[in-house]
């Protein structure tokens, strides 16, 4: 649990850092869903990069247990 | 078109011309539904000839009818306005229109879903989603389907997507609430026409109690970033969303709420129909005298309303004889039994409503009309009050005419059971309170009925010292 908290409050820092940096100045009008839109910008590098991780997930595992000299364990055949 | 829906329509639309718009469809200059004749259909705007030609042309209409994703529709030619006026389509009408507030936690996850799968689908047709409303998907055959044809764009590589508020408000808020802090909070929906504000949502989740990567990404920092940026304009330019980054976020939204659960504890209600003792012996008795007169109904009645219905024993006989039955039950365990049921058995002709018959969906919306009260969508061809009235007028302190005049607003026919003040059930009411309840008689009750009903028949059941009734609206 400490851990996970841990992890949330890293990325919390990050991404609101990330909020408060964000150029402001340039709008003019009230617009409810801007903040919905600049949200979208901020995250999609993210989500995008664990979509592609998640269709390619057992590549990225044999990769990586290649990397690490051991074989992807295979399901038997019953 | 059967008569309900017709009757449905009649109470949707106004205006005084013979073509009557519905007061629901008049946000998106997309297009409009209109009422002519007593058919319903769908003008498509010369504005919005691109997308439509696209929605066809690119094969994204035939592929979600195909997976009974999107309500189908045909191409008529009626006169309209040529110079609005770009096409006009009849589409299929739903049986019976219900609302988010109305669907059990599992209904609004699955239209949630649904939505996402229409998006994912339409972005690999070069289109997108213009909206998200939950509003949008209806039940037809047991399963959600998009309704509202023009909701589709054609898909602007690079720009965000519009319709993300909107899902968070209508779909994602609601079901983290419901599955994380209580299923009643689902009923938020009634107050907020266009969803749980995001703000609301991420104020009444703590994220430290429900940690989840996606609720804090797309409520809570979601809610952060509407305050950040609130007054200030929509960015243009400099920034662009690559189509990854877009299927990155749908795919996290499904994630997020194909994640949530809700395990309910059993309620009072939910063990009804095994906790009392009446049942063992009256309860096949009453099973087989409902029954028995559906099947002498059939022909003639297509739609009913089962108020009270628990988990749907009794609404069953009737979708099981071909009959659309809506389920209609105060208990939100009781209603998501149910339509997990209707899930598993691929049953089509039954719809479970979360919905509380002494306070019923009101109208609501622009002028209360864009969305109808529960009578507005009536009358059903029968009604089943079952095992109803003692609660109605011991629980909720409703005199016995009261009871009579509402059930002869929303149904032609009455399948209705009174339940004596000898029966186990309403003494178990009376051991908590006064009996200030000296009308409540069966002699009462049926004078009370018999000013807006007429008796067409009357069976005692065995055992219990209830009676039911058939009875039909005088007219």
């Amino acid at each position: 649990m400490k851990q996970r908290l841990a992890h949330a409050a890293v990325l919390i820092t990050i991404l609101a850092v990330c909020l408060c940096l964000f150029p402001t100045k340039a709008y003019a009008y009230l617009d409810p869903g801007a903040g919905s839109s600049i949200l979208q910008l901020l995250i999609a590098s993210l989500l995008g990069a664990l979509y592609a991780a998640k269709l390619h997930w057992t590549r990225i595992k044999s990769f990586l247990a290649k990397c690490r000299g051991t074989s992807v364990p295979t399901r038997k055949k019953k | 078109m059967t008569e309900s829906t017709a009757t449905v329509l009649k109470h949707a639309a106004i205006g005084g011309s013979s073509d009557r718009r519905l007061p629901s469809s008049f946000r998106d200059p997309s297009g409009f539904l209109f009422v002519r004749d007593g058919i319903l259909y769908r003008q498509v705007n010369r504005t919005y000839q691109r997308h439509y030609d696209l929605l066809q042309d690119s094969g994204l209409y035939k592929e979600l009818v195909s997976r009974g994703l999107l309500i189908p529709h045909e191409e008529v030619l009626l006169d309209s306005d040529s110079q609005v006026a770009y096409k006009t389509l009849k589409p299929e009408v739903v049986p019976f229109v219900s609302y988010p507030y109305e669907w059990s936690f599992s209904q609004l996850q699955d239209t949630a879903l649904a939505t996402l799968q229409v998006q994912k689908l339409a972005l690999r047709f070069g289109m997108s989603l213009k909206d998200a409303s939950a509003y949008n998907v209806q039940f037809r055959s047991g399963r959600p389907v998009l309704i509202d044809t023009l909701s589709f764009e054609r898909y602007a590589e690079g720009a965000p997507w519009v319709a993300y508020r909107q899902f968070c408000q209508h779909f994602l808020g609601p079901l983290a609430l419901m599955s994380c802090v209580d299923a009643r909070l689902g009923q938020l929906l009634r107050i907020h026409v266009d969803g749980v504000p995001i703000d609301l949502a991420s104020r009444l989740l703590s994220w430290r109690k429900y940690f989840s990567f996606s609720q804090f990404i797309h409520l809570h920092l979601h809610a952060l970033a509407q305050r950040r940026f609130s007054a200030k304009a929509r960015p243009t330019g400099f920034r662009r969303l690559s189509r990854a980054g877009f299927l990155g976020l749908i795919d996290n939204l499904e994630t997020a709420v194909r994640k949530l659960r809700w395990q309910p504890q059993q309620t009072h209600w939910a063990g009804y129909y095994s906790h009392n003792n009446y049942q063992a012996v009256a309860f096949q008795e009453k099973t087989r005298i409902v029954a028995d007169w559906l099947d002498r109904m059939v022909p003639a009645v297509q739609s009913i309303w089962d108020f009270g219905a628990n988990t749907g024993h009794f609404s069953r006989l009737a979708s099981q004889r071909g009959i659309f039955t809506v389920s209609i039950d105060a208990d939100p365990w009781c209603v998501e039994m149910n339509y997990q049921q209707c899930c598993r058995q691929g049953e089509t002709q039954l719809l479970p409503l979360l919905l509380d018959l002494s306070n019923p969906s009101a109208a609501k919306g622009w002028q209360n009309q864009e969305r109808m009260s529960v009578l507005d969508r009536g009358p059903a061809d029968l009604a089943f009050a079952l095992a109803m009235v003692h609660h109605l007028a011991i629980s909720n302190n409703l005199p016995l005419r009261k009871i009579a005049e509402f059930f002869s607003r929303c149904c032609k026919r009455l399948v209705i059971e009174f339940v004596p003040k000898t029966d186990l059930q309403v003494q178990k009411m009376l051991d908590t309170r006064e009996d200030i309840f000296g009308d409540y008689t069966q002699q009462a009750f049926e004078h009370e009925f018999g000013q807006v009903f007429s008796l067409r028949e009357r069976a005692s059941i065995v055992d219990s010292g209830r009676t039911l009734y058939l009875m039909e609206k005088v007219t």
